[in-house]
């Protein structure tokens, strides 16, 4: 086996390698004598199958196999000896593929781009600001009476008020098609909220302006595609009576709501608040903080990128932005997206910033471990109720989908390591600050 | 010598096994052969479809088995072997076919 390079400039590189033919064969006869004790054939006992009449049986099919398994050898040991590691999957192209045939010398072509040598990073360097921003008592109270808002109660209204959209009302009623009550339509003293949707479209409309006491007919027609088929399409008559007729109140802040939503007392349910808002901030905080680590990170160090990948990420970006602006467009059957400048700075950055932080991850033995992996997969498959089981044996058979769940943790951790290293200092700033902060994140 | 229609019908097929390769090592080929043929006839054929020289013929008849088929008793054919030396520095591939 030759190895001769042909190529190598910036980061791209090209080999010819050269295997002879007797050291192909010298593999495929190596297989041969591995399975020789298993085969069997007519005429001969188990094993007992002259060399020969194997060669001529599957020498062919093993040529192939060996000369792969030869090349990717050939492949691993230089990369091994030259230490380079490729971006991507080495193109390897046969010199004479054509006209080969057994016997021959071959000659394979390889060529790739090699990752780019990563300078040493001092992390200390780096300055970061932590923002931190005290929850206080009035973005507790503005996050308190958002939450009363939602767990609305309805008063009375005065006697003989005429009902309103948005109003509940407690009424009985009766249905009936063609003269026949039927399953499910009828109840009583049920409580419903005018505008809430929730019975079939035309009911709570003619319930507006009906005052407690009084006795309607309410006709509506069952849309065709109801789920009881019995009923789909008919007409029917609800004759309802109207016991009350109540407005919609915001909900006290008082111990009572802190109740309802699970708390002690209200004090109690005020620090509850304060700490998932600050939990709130602090996720937001280290958004920042992580912004500015890339960005420095991303000043601090150049180094040559293969242009494969940028071009490759380049790509993937312009993609992805132009199926947001042509959200029309389902499939991936449109014409080819043209990069542009802004797209490939965006793509410079990024595969710099993800070289940068795999070989910093590496270094560290940053490393994520199957018990976090098997919590992000139960957190994920949380959002599909009843299907967990389901979504968790999916991702544990796909590798990809690992890999795609796995990334993102071990850029996180990574950026956690990096924190402890650099240089942090503590700045309390206000809520307004740290939202101004999020949204020019947001922005780029 | 040129060979005849008549000749493919007395060698049916090469017999390719264990006791086959060992006879070829000292340069002999196995063949099945036509139930009706005698050794000068396999002889000639050898000779003519192969275009080598042959030393000796030996044929052997291996008797079909008896077996039973729906309880009725049947038999299966004869089968009339022959081993042919080939004079030295002939050989006869075997496994390509004619």
């Amino acid at each position: 086996m030759q190895v001769t390079e042909t190529l190598n400039e910036g980061l791209k590189r090209a080999y010819s390698i050269t295997i002879s033919a007797a050291e192909l064969e010298n593999k495929v006869n190596e297989k041969l004598t591995e399975a020789q004790p298993d085969i069997e054939m007519k005429g001969f006992r188990k094993g007992k199958v002259p060399m020969a009449l194997l060669k001529k049986q599957y020498g062919q099919k093993l040529l192939g196999e060996s000369m792969e398994e030869v090349i990717d050898a050939a492949m691993g040991d230089h990369f091994e000896k030259s230490g380079d590691r490729p971006a991507m999957q080495p193109d390897v192209k046969m010199v004479d593929g054509e006209t080969w045939k057994e016997g021959d010398d071959v000659n394979v072509e390889m060529s790739y781009e090699a990752l780019p040598a990563i300078p040493e990073v001092d992390l200390k360097s780096i300055k970061l600001e932590k923002l931190e921003v005290k929850a206080d008592d009035a973005s507790i109270d503005e996050a308190l009476a958002n939450l009363a808002e939602t767990a609305q109660d309805f008063d009375d209204r005065k006697k003989g008020t005429k009902s309103k959209d948005g109003d509940q009302i407690t009424f009985d009623f009766l249905g009936r098609v063609d003269g026949e009550a039927f399953d499910g339509g009828t109840a009583e003293d049920y409580p419903l909220v005018l505008g809430s949707n929730s019975f079939i479209p035309g009911f709570e409309d003619q319930l507006v302006g009906v005052k407690a006491g009084d006795e309607i007919d309410v006709k509506v027609t069952f849309p065709a595609e109801y789920q009881a088929e019995n009923l789909a399409g008919k007409d029917a008559v609800f004759s309802c009576v109207i016991k009350a007729v109540k407005k919609p109140v915001a909900a006290k802040i008082d111990d009572e709501l802190a109740k309802k939503f699970g708390a002690e007392d209200l004090a109690g349910f005020k620090t509850q608040i304060g700490e998932r808002l600050e939990e709130e901030y602090a996720g937001a905080g280290r958004a920042v903080m992580k912004r500015g680590l890339l960005d420095a990170l991303d000043k601090l160090v150049s180094f040559d990128l293969p242009p494969s990948l940028v071009e490759a990420e380049a790509g993937q970006i312009a993609h992805q932005l132009w199926h947001e602006d042509n959200p029309e467009v389902e499939g991936h059957d449109h014409p080819e997206i043209e990069t542009t400048d802004e797209h490939k700075t965006l793509a410079n950055r990024r595969v710099k910033l993800g070289l940068l932080l795999a070989e910093l991850g590496q270094k560290a033995e940053v490393e994520v471990t199957d018990a976090e992996m098997t919590q992000a997969i139960m957190n994920q498959a949380r959002q599909y109720p009843g299907q967990e089981r389901e979504f968790f044996e999916f991702v544990q058979k796909n590798q990809q989908m690992q890999q795609q769940m796995r990334a993102p943790m071990f850029e996180d951790k990574v950026v956690d390591y990096v924190f402890e290293l650099a240089t942090v200092t503590d700045k309390e700033i206000s809520k307004e600050d740290l939202e101004k902060a999020v949204e020019a994140l947001d922005k780029e | 010598m040129s060979a005849k229609a008549n000749h493919y019908d007395v060698i049916r097929k090469p017999l390719i096994t264990e006791k086959a390769t060992m006879a070829s090592e000292d340069g002999a080929v196995v063949f099945e052969v036509a139930i009706d043929s005698n050794k000068p006839m396999i002889k000639e054929a050898v000779e003519a479809l192969f275009g080598v020289k042959v030393k000796a013929v030996n044929t052997t008849i291996t008797k079909g088995k008896t077996k039973r088929f729906r309880g009725q008793i049947g038999r299966r054919k004869d089968v009339k072997k022959a081993y042919v030396t080939l004079e030295e520095g002939n050989t006869i591939d075997v496994s390509t076919g004619l």
